[in-house]
């Protein structure tokens, strides 16, 4: 089963009091755009970095893309369980997660050709330092149980193990969604909390680095779009809506934007003044632990941006963001490709040429070919399931 | 092979005629091959000033100048700390400032963190009353991928450490590497250590732009050595550090 299908193709009657409505093309359309960020905040160099997400706002993709994924899959998760109930819907997530788990093994694949190549043809004894990270290619046989176990992390290589922890602890969250809606969320902030007051990290391998996304921090994210997205399922909005709390939101995510905007500008042209730097600077900078001011900076964006862009704004069916749509409904695909590609467009970057027209190219190639994969997936979708043979085959294969 | 042909294209073309224009430009002090390390200005920065050493140099005062890092400012891979660039800094400051005593003290342990680095200061460089002190760090927490924030702190407390103990700071970044950077992530590493000395006023050496710019213009290949070769090539590249870092303390000393 696709998890991204529409959602009229999973729920033929909609159950009672539960919202029925169009896909909500915002979630795809963000999750895509986070999609292209992440690929262009992993080619190291690359200038267009200083246009994404990160410029102005103290988080960065990573959260849009943790926070949607919590969403959608408590969205179209969330139905299941209603409708097929929980060991239906735990299948179902289990069956992603493999995927997933797949899709990571694949890239680390990749990852140790890309460190192999570099190792052999690197013949410099100044960076005898620097070659230790490869040094897994002297104990294979630690290394690879280790990446199975996802303790071994190399660079970049980060995001997806994460993701596959949160989902594997979702049935749990879904469960407690029925139980109360806001019962994971409570639980989930508690053990944040805890996370951050003892300093709680798992670790991995080598010995001594920590997860670079500490799951027992992210997993608040994740259920903070969980329990958003349940309500579409129940058709009861969990958390507040009023005016009041609209407008703080708005108030929080404009001054971070100029701080964060003010801080982009200075890091980029120094004589231009440095504001709160000092107070602030050092409190944004702990991804790992998802600190409390980039949480609350994104819990502020993503309630401006449910104000401002509505579930039917004219630009979602716009033809420029078509792409961008049809990305985020083929995450999974597109995610692993963006990574492949940042690490062959900085092989490409380093081995040939750096300057800015190679790097434009590296970024243009890098989006076509994202476009291109998402384009091929839904045309396949779409034809699969216009012809039946083609679906049986799709479900065999799949 | 792409980057043989590309390196040679690059030194047959932009070496002489960058090298044309350095001579024209500034006729350098009588170091041996000037050209070789010459960077662009801009690479090295004029601010924030170090006016207490300016003074000192003014005043023809000793000036005792402390090294602490890792493998690379012990000098490793050139085979001694003779050939490294602390060696090659206190040279050149010596044949800038004739007749003042100029002392650079190596204190290079490689494979050591920014903390275990900081766990050393007040034996290994505060007791030594150094009027500078050059923080050579960022290359081991980045290939431990140490969290980057737990990096920004240590290298604030490490600053303040340092200016508690009445020596002037200069921060070094860590060393180009033409082929690893897909592999080990430098980049939050290389931020922070500029925002870390943006915020705090410490001057940086950016040594990872110097020997990018050594790179990417001929000057050296850093990849493709021969085993025979290697040893020489780093001693080269200490060299070139140690006159450039010695054009920033001047720009900076003023």
């Amino acid at each position: 089963m696709d998890v991204h299908a529409p959602v009229a193709a999973v729920v033929p009657t909609p159950a009672r009091g539960e919202v029925r409505a169009e896909r909500d093309l915002r979630l795809d359309f963000f999750r895509g755009l986070s999609l292209f960020f992440i690929f262009i905040d992993h080619v190291p160099g690359n200038v267009l970095a200083y246009a994404t997400f990160h410029a102005l706002a103290f988080s960065d993709a990573a959260e849009v893309f943790i926070f949607i994924s919590g969403f959608t899959a408590a969205l179209v998760y969330g139905r299941s369980l209603m409708r097929n109930g929980a060991l239906l819907a735990t299948a179902q997530i289990y069956r992603r997660v493999w995927q997933l788990y797949v899709a990571h093994i694949f890239l680390f694949v990749i990852f140790v050709a890309e460190v192999s190549y570099s190792v052999l043809v690197v013949h410099n004894a100044m960076y005898i330092e620097e070659m230790r990270v490869a040094n897994f290619l002297e104990t294979p046989h630690l290394a690879v149980i280790r990446a199975l176990l996802l303790l071994f992390q190399p660079a970049f290589l980060d995001i997806l193990p994460l993701y596959i922890v949160l989902l594997a602890g979702f049935p749990l969250v879904l469960m407690g969604l029925r139980v109360h809606r806001l019962l994971p969320f409570a639980v989930s902030a508690t053990l944040y909390a805890a996370t951050l007051f003892w300093g709680w990290t798992p670790h991995t391998y080598p010995a001594g680095a920590p997860w670079f996304f500490n799951p027992l921090a992210w997993q608040f994210l994740f259920v903070i779009g969980a329990t958003a997205g349940f309500s579409r399922v129940t058709g009861v909005w969990p958390f507040p809506s009023g005016q009041w709390f609209r407008m703080l939101a708005i108030v929080v995510a404009g001054f971070c934007a100029l701080v964060s905007l003010d801080w982009t500008i200075h890091w980029l042209y120094d004589p231009f003044p440095l504001v709160l730097a000092k107070q602030l600077w050092m409190h944004t900078l702990d991804k790992t632990d998802l600190a409390p001011l980039r949480l609350i900076d994104f819990l502020a964006i993503a309630t401006t941006t449910m104000v401002f862009v509505r579930p039917g704004s004219g630009f979602l069916h716009g033809r420029w963001a078509r792409p961008l749509i049809v990305c985020g409904q083929h995450s999974l695909y597109v995610f692993c490709l963006g990574i492949v590609l940042a690490v062959l467009g900085h092989f490409i970057l380093s081995e040939f040429y750096d300057g800015v027209l190679m790097q434009a190219a590296v970024n243009l190639v890098g989006f076509a070919a994202m476009i291109g994969l998402a384009y091929l997936l839904e045309w396949y979708k779409l034809a699969a399931r216009r012809v039946p043979d083609a679906r049986a085959a799709a479900g065999v294969s799949e | 092979m792409a980057r043989p042909i590309a390196t040679l294209a690059a030194a047959l073309i932009v070496v002489p005629l960058f090298a044309a224009s350095a001579v024209a430009q500034s006729p350098a002090p009588a170091a041996p091959k000037p050209n070789q390390c010459a960077v662009p200005p801009d690479l090295i920065a004029a601010d924030p000033t170090l006016p207490g050493l300016a003074k000192r140099l003014q005043d023809r005062q000793p000036v005792i100048i402390v090294a602490i890092g890792g493998a690379s400012t012990a000098g490793v891979a050139a085979g001694s700390p003779a050939n490294a660039y602390p060696q090659r800094l206190q040279e050149a400051l010596a044949r800038r400032h004739p007749g003042i005593p100029i002392t650079v003290i190596n204190k290079g342990i490689p494979r050591q963190t920014t903390r275990e680095m900081i766990a050393r200061f007040s034996a290994d460089v505060l007791a030594a009353k150094p009027n500078l002190v050059i923080w050579e760090t960022g290359t081991v927490d980045a290939v431990r991928g140490m969290e980057v924030d737990e990096f920004a702190t240590a290298l604030d407390d490490g600053i303040s450490k340092l200016r508690a103990g009445g020596a002037a700071v200069m921060l070094v970044n860590m060393q180009f590497n033409p082929s690893l950077a897909s592999v080990i992530d430098f980049g939050p590493y290389l931020d922070a250590i500029d925002r870390a000395a943006d915020l705090d006023d410490v001057y940086l050496f950016d040594r990872y732009q110097i020997m990018r710019y050594w790179s990417d213009n001929g000057r050296f290949d850093l990849v493709d050595v021969p085993s025979g070769k290697q040893a020489a090539l780093a001693g080269e590249i200490y060299r070139c550090l140690g006159e450039t870092m010695a054009d920033a303390i001047d720009r900076a000393a003023r």
